[in-house]
């Protein structure tokens, strides 16, 4: 809790130093509240903690994921320095909104109550929705706000009207006492619940974008600046991804036969329309969007197989995920300036003539989305592999192999443009802190996919 | 409280539950189909009413708070995301000088 308490009071603290008018101390005050609060995080390791009447529960799942979204973040704030430069002015408003969407992530890994819960998604959704329209004379980056607004708001909706239907029948919005209701119809639900827990399920896919309720995030992730669009695509997926697990956990586990087959429909949704529409991508960002659709579905994958080591392996996933699409994110920025502002794949040709370690840490990150040996990625995807099929779900095991194997088509095609032997005319500069992150994220997807890790949550 | 609860109970559960999902709809329709984003706005602000409508309805026939203390937080987030939104059409606007959706175009998948 006092990790809560400190991240929104720093978040408060950088808005106010936007009065300074001195860019250079944003990040690193930014900084030192997100490292203090990893250290606040960690110390009530094993605690369990319960706050607010058992509304909150800060229990060792939601310390792992807190902590490694909080990392993601410094990443990102990290890469910000460079990437915030030439942005004259709101620059303090930048940092701020991306730590006050973070408190909301740490209310979402630690709701026990669908009170809680909402908050959390919308205290997230919420400065996303400013973030996304950061560029404010741009028309793109405008449509990208509001459409992220408008079909967030409208998924809201729909999870309110679910939760009110559940409360309806259960008269509770306490997730253990959801889950007794629940289980003593065995199965055989009545209809206003069953379409409670639908609308439910629906909002919060709405927010992890899973197909088919992805239409968004292209249009979203293409429109957005693009450190947002990092923030997006990693951070946020993360906060999802533990909401969603908690929810089924703590509440609506064993599902009705119904909803678990529209859920197993939508995970095998993700990976087909993911990667068909990646094949057909030349925008940089978008075929990243769909790669983040088709990893959705693998994360999906992990959370479905319920099993006890489930969450250590959703964690890993969505953390070597993370780890090497915001370096990619960056590496594209250098990219697009580069090239005056173009966004095709064509902007990485000539890469490796240029800056050849560049091009040699892009392909470890393009090998860890595409999962393949030796990097971290290949290890996450075996996982979730290993724990769906030894919980019997072998056919979609084997639809989700193909449907990687599939994947690793489309980011090849980036890398032979990068590795072609056309020269690239424009130079890239590239600052020194940024080259040294990127170093030391491909090292780390390369050292994690050395030994396996699991953390006991 | 108590005659307000009581007040709530002289109509039957079925017809607040069929009100709400009457308005909820109407404001899916909205959302949907109106060109205008303000409109879209206010049909968006309709849905999240027609759950407070539900919420209220539910608490009073359960004699439980917990739905009433839910509709304050739901009035407080909405005032909140309307207050984004219409930012966000005021951007729309000085860009573009319209409110109208159909320029949301220059995305496409």
């Amino acid at each position: 809790m006092s990790a809560l308490i400190l991240l929104t009071v720093f978040g408060i603290i950088v808005l106010y130093l936007g009065f300074a008018n001195n860019k250079t101390i944003l990040a690193p005050v930014a900084i030192t509240g997100l490292l203090i609060t990893i250290f606040l995080s960690i110390k009530d390791w094993n605690l369990g903690s319960k706050y607010f009447h058992d509304m909150m529960i800060i229990d060792n799942f939601s310390i792992a994921f807190n902590v490694s979204m909080v990392i993601i973040t410094i990443l990102i704030f990290l890469f910000g320095v460079n990437y915030y430069k030439r942005m004259e002015h709101y620059v303090a408003e930048q940092y701020a909104l991306m730590i006050f969407a973070l408190t909301g992530a740490f209310l979402m890994t630690s709701f026990s109550n669908l009170i809680m819960l909402f908050l959390g998604i919308e205290i997230l959704s919420i400065p996303l929705y400013i973030l996304a329209g950061g560029k404010k004379t741009s028309f793109r980056s405008n449509e990208a706000s509001f459409k992220y607004f408008l079909l967030g708001s409208f998924a809201t909706a729909f999870f309110l009207f679910g939760i009110a239907l559940v409360y309806g029948a259960s008269a509770t919005f306490y997730l253990p006492e959801i889950k007794t209701y629940i289980a003593q119809f065995n199965g055989q639900l009545p209809p206003m619940l069953m379409v409670g827990l639908l609308f439910i399920l629906i909002g919060v896919s709405f927010k992890v974008a899973v197909a088919p309720f992805h239409f968004w995030s292209p249009d979203v992730y293409e429109g957005s600046p693009t450190l947002v669009t990092a923030f997006m695509a990693t951070v946020v997926k993360t906060a999802g991804f533990a909401a969603f697990y908690r929810l089924l956990g703590m509440g609506l586990l064993p599902l009705p036969a119904p909803l678990e087959k529209t859920l197993w429909v939508m995970t095998m949704l993700s990976l087909l329309v993911g990667n068909l529409a990646a094949l057909r991508q030349t925008n940089f960002k978008r075929l990243l969007a769909y790669s983040a659709i088709v990893n959705t579905g693998f994360m999906m994958l992990a959370m479905l197989s319920q099993h006890d080591s489930s969450a250590s392996v959703l964690l890993y996933y969505t953390f070597v995920y993370s780890l090497a699409t915001v370096p990619l994110f960056i590496i594209f920025i250098y990219m697009k300036r580069a090239s005056s502002g173009l966004e095709e794949l064509t902007i990485f040709r000539g890469l490796y003539k240029q800056k050849p370690w560049m091009a040699v840490f892009m392909t470890i990150f393009l090998m860890s989305l595409a999962g393949l040996p030796p990097t971290a990625g290949f290890l996450a995807k075996y996982r979730v592999f290993v724990l769906s099929i030894s919980r019997g779900y072998l056919a979609i095991s084997i639809f989700a192999i193909v449907m990687a194997i599939i994947g690793v088509y489309y980011y090849f095609y980036v890398l032979r443009e990068a590795f072609s032997e056309s020269d690239n005319p424009n130079p890239i500069e590239i600052s020194r802190l940024n080259s040294a992150l990127i170093v030391v994220c491909g090292v780390a997807v390369l050292l994690l996919g050395l030994f396996v890790w699991s953390v006991p949550i | 409280m108590k005659d307000i609860s009581s007040a709530i109970q002289l109509i039957p559960l079925e017809n607040y539950v069929f009100l709400s999902v009457a308005l909820f709809s109407i404001g899916m329709m909205g959302v949907l189909f109106r060109r205008n984003t303000i409109a879209i706005l206010m049909c968006l602000e309709l849905m999240f009413n027609s759950v407070n409508l539900l919420l209220t309805a539910f608490s009073a026939y359960h004699s439980d708070p917990a739905g009433q203390v839910f509709v304050f937080f739901i009035m407080i987030v909405a005032a909140a995301e309307v207050a984004v939104g219409l930012s966000i059409i005021v951007m729309m606007k000085r860009n573009v000088d319209s409110v109208d959706i159909n320029l949301l175009n220059r995305l496409k998948w």
